[in-house]
């Protein structure tokens, strides 16, 4: 066993935190809570942030050089998202772009595909977004019946996309749509489709949080270039599935990195107010801890498995219902700890300042659905890592 | 960075395994637990010590393997998978005891540990109630101990105790007439605790608080460890019942409701796994975090054992219940482990105290 990083590793880290200090001008967390922000405004924060993130070339550093990567390790990158998710920093507008599309256009694109979206997706000069959930394929995705029929030699969509994150700021939309409405995997394909054209209409959904940060996107003979069909017809479901499990290594520390920042505002919390003496309250605050640690433990594991070039264990298939359903534990606490102050809206003048606990509250509910939900999640465990059958 | 064993270290723990499967496998803890008075097999225990197990944390200059708080979990872990009873992990920690104490008298004691001449097991607790050892009591005076020590580990068979009393840890000998002792059975049939009343000679050994502390923590990492491998193997044969039992026309393993609380056992064994190897590296590196991250483990295991363990009993339906299916054995086991070493509260606190985050 060495679970220690090298001191290059170490060298690295040490150059990104520091790189965040000088550039960070402002928490994430202050930009939330002025009220002189918009939507908008607040999008325009992350898309700096973005570019200035990529000017220091710390977006897409595992891919090949020429795609403006610089061949990062899985366990570089790793210690990059953790920095990023500890630092209160501004999440990148192009987040899906950058952690789906560019992996699928890098192993299953065209040439000319990388050379046209890559370089503005990652300068966010173009926002993309993933249209892959329809209102009535969710998590029985491969049911999708958005359809592509052939216009020459291009094509032309029809049908409709939903919870479309980003969707209301995005230029681009990756889509699946058929190409085949009998073959329910064979059928399915990948298109890069402009939404500033007839055809595609993008109204923005509000969530339980109040914002609208995604929506549905209505497709009515939209205009799919034959040049812009990421692998062959019929390849799309392979591809779409693929491409999560690439850059695995990435997200295995930055959610317990983040945590640990939250867990900090909380017991600071609760020791200004007084209760951190409370043995009820340290049992509750212990075991937020206990766990945000074990799950650093398991991702340290599965970046050291992928270190060592091993294929990541049953501790990998875990890692999603770990943290999003930790998430809905850690912040249904904060709120019982912190009390009714918690709840503030975090503009309001009697707000606490730090972690916009209310938010995290409703946000975490999001986790255990999006990106397979934690129900699914589990049949994929019981099946994949279990072998227990259909029934 | 790696995560799985080293050749030498996956050596010693599949031949662990197979030693286990060939000397003491589930039916032998079955059986002990019917019917011998000791609790264990002194016999398998010869072997062990034959083997070199006892001094697997001893370097090769005292005699050991080296094998390190890694070695040390992933052999407890095998032990784990089939409940084997008796006094192991005391004795590996006696042994580290007696490494750290000076003077003729602890060498000689832990050369006969180490060869299976003597069994040896610290009494470190006292009092009765309550979820946490009571204050300690017991006093040595001009070569005498006095007092009373509870929930002694296989302390009727011991042939020395290490005593914690009031002035540091005392060695005690095992009296002619034998220990005033008074058997405590509690719900795990195959363990042997003992209330013992001391009043006698004993010898102060020179044992710093520190030292005392890493012993402990020792002991509450081959706990953690040794919880993994109770839940471990009882998920595997929940998953071979429910792949062979029918209801409704189907597999038990077909159901859903089932599927899902499975992959939560996988979870909770896999995630114990995680905790406990990553705090055992740490261990045995020095890290500034080991304590910490021995508290997390322990804690973490403690809860997941619970649910794992208490699940396969559900999950067999009424066999489950009975005594002679296996579940049971795994679930009391675990009852142990979870109560000692650090129960899982004050190993939470302890977590809290250690954390990084939580300071000031
Ligand atoms: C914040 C947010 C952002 C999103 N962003 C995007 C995006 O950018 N692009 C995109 O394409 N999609 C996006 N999604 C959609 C997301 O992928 C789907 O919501 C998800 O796949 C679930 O599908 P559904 O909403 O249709 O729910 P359903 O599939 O109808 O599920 C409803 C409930 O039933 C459960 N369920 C369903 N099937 C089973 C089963 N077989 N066994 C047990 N339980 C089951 C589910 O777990 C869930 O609890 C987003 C969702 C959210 C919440």
């Amino acid at each position: 066993m060495d679970l220690r990083f090298t001191d290059e590793q170490l060298q690295f880290q040490a150059d990104v935190r520091a790189w965040i200090t000088s550039n960070l001008d402002r928490p994430w967390s202050e930009h939330v809570a002025d009220a002189r922000h918009t939507p908008d405004s607040l999008v325009e924060v992350r898309r700096q942030w973005q570019k200035k993130l990529h000017e220091a070339g710390f977006l897409g550093m595992g891919w090949p050089e020429e795609w403006g990567g610089r061949g990062a390790t899985e366990v570089e990158q790793a210690l990059f998202e953790a920095e990023i998710h500890r630092a209160d920093c501004p999440q990148v507008p192009n987040f899906l772009g950058i952690g789906l599309l560019g992996p699928a256009l890098i192993h299953h694109g065209t040439e000319d595909q990388r050379r046209r979206f890559i370089p503005p997706m990652l300068s966010c000069d173009e926002i993309w977004c993933q249209g892959f959930s329809e209102p009535s394929s969710g998590s029985d995705l491969a049911s999708l019946r958005t359809r592509a029929e052939p216009d020459g030699e291009d094509f032309r969509i029809t049908g409709q996309k939903v919870w479309t994150t980003f969707g209301p700021w995005a230029n681009w939309i990756f889509v699946l749509a058929r190409t085949d409405l009998e073959d329910r995997y064979g059928g399915i394909s990948f298109f890069l489709v402009p939404i500033d054209q007839a055809g595609v209409e993008m109204r923005p959904i509000r969530q339980i949080t109040g914002e609208s940060e995604f929506g549905e996107v209505f497709f009515d003979g939209a205009l799919a270039r034959r040049e812009h069909l990421v692998g062959k017809p019929g390849e799309g479901w392979r591809i779409a599935m693929t491409v999560l499990g690439y850059e695995r290594g990435a997200a295995t520390l930055s959610n317990p990195a983040q945590y640990d920042g939250y867990l900090h505002d909380l017991i600071a919390g609760v020791r200004a107010q007084g209760d951190l003496e409370r043995a009820d309250v340290r049992e509750k605050l212990g075991r937020l801890i206990v766990e945000n640690e074990v799950m650093r433990s398991n991702g340290l594991r599965t970046l050291a498995n992928l270190a060592a070039g091993q294929a990541p264990g049953p501790e990998s298939s875990i890692e999603k219902i770990l943290w999003s359903e930790f998430a809905q534990r850690q912040s249904d606490a904060a709120l019982e700890l912190l009390g009714p102050q918690a709840q503030l809206a975090p503009t309001s003048r009697d707000a606490r300042g730090g972690v916009d606990w209310a938010y995290e509250y409703l946000w975490s509910r999001a986790g255990t659905i999006y990106s397979g939900s934690s129900e699914i999640q589990r049949n994929i465990i019981a099946k994949r890592v279990l072998g227990m059958p259909t029934r | 960075m790696q995560f799985d064993l080293d050749d030498d270290r996956e050596l010693l723990r599949s031949s662990t395994r197979d030693l286990l499967e060939a000397e003491a496998p589930l039916a032998q803890t079955r059986s002990l637990m019917e019917d011998a008075a000791d609790g264990y097999s002194k016999a398998f225990f010869g072997q062990l010590a034959e083997l070199g197990y006892f001094g697997l944390l001893l370097s090769e200059e005292e005699g050991g393997a080296a094998m390190g708080a890694v070695g040390l979990a992933a052999v407890l872990t095998e032990m784990g998978r089939v409940a084997l009873p008796g006094p192991f992990l005391e004795s590996v920690m006696a042994a580290e005891l007696l490494r750290r104490a000076e003077g003729e008298a602890a060498a000689g004691l832990l050369r006969r540990l180490l060869g299976g001449e003597a069994l040896v097991v610290w009494a470190d607790r006292e009092g009765l109630a309550g979820a946490e050892p009571g204050p300690t009591e017991t006093r040595l005076e001009s070569g005498r101990i006095r007092g009373q020590k509870t929930f002694v580990p296989f302390g009727a068979q011991a042939d020395a105790l290490l005593v914690t009393t009031t002035g540091g840890v005392a060695l005690v000998a095992r009296p002619d007439a034998g220990w005033a002792s008074t058997a405590l059975p509690t719900l795990d049939h195959a363990q042997r605790f003992v209330r013992i009343e001391l009043d006698g000679p004993a010898e102060l050994l020179t044992l710093s608080d520190a030292a005392l502390d890493e012993v402990r923590r020792l002991g509450s990492l081959g706990a953690a460890a040794t919880l993994l491998g109770l839940m471990d193997r009882s998920l595997e044969i929940t998953l071979a019942y429910m792949a062979e039992r029918e209801a409704f026309g189907a597999p038990l393993a077909s159901f859903q409701a089932l599927q899902h609380r499975a992959a939560d056992m996988l979870m909770k064994t896999e995630t114990t796994r995680s905790a406990v190897f990553r705090a055992a590296w740490a261990s045995d590196e020095g890290e500034p975090d080991a304590a910490f991250l021995v508290a997390v483990a322990k804690a973490w295991a403690g809860d997941a054992a619970r649910r794992v363990c208490g699940e396969a009993i559900q999950m067999h339906g009424g066999v489950g219940y009975t005594w002679e299916y296996d579940p049971h054995v795994y679930l009391k086991r675990v009852k142990t482990l979870e109560s000692f070493h650090g129960s899982t509260r004050a190993q939470i606190e302890a977590a809290l105290e250690r954390a990084p985050i939580a300071a000031e």
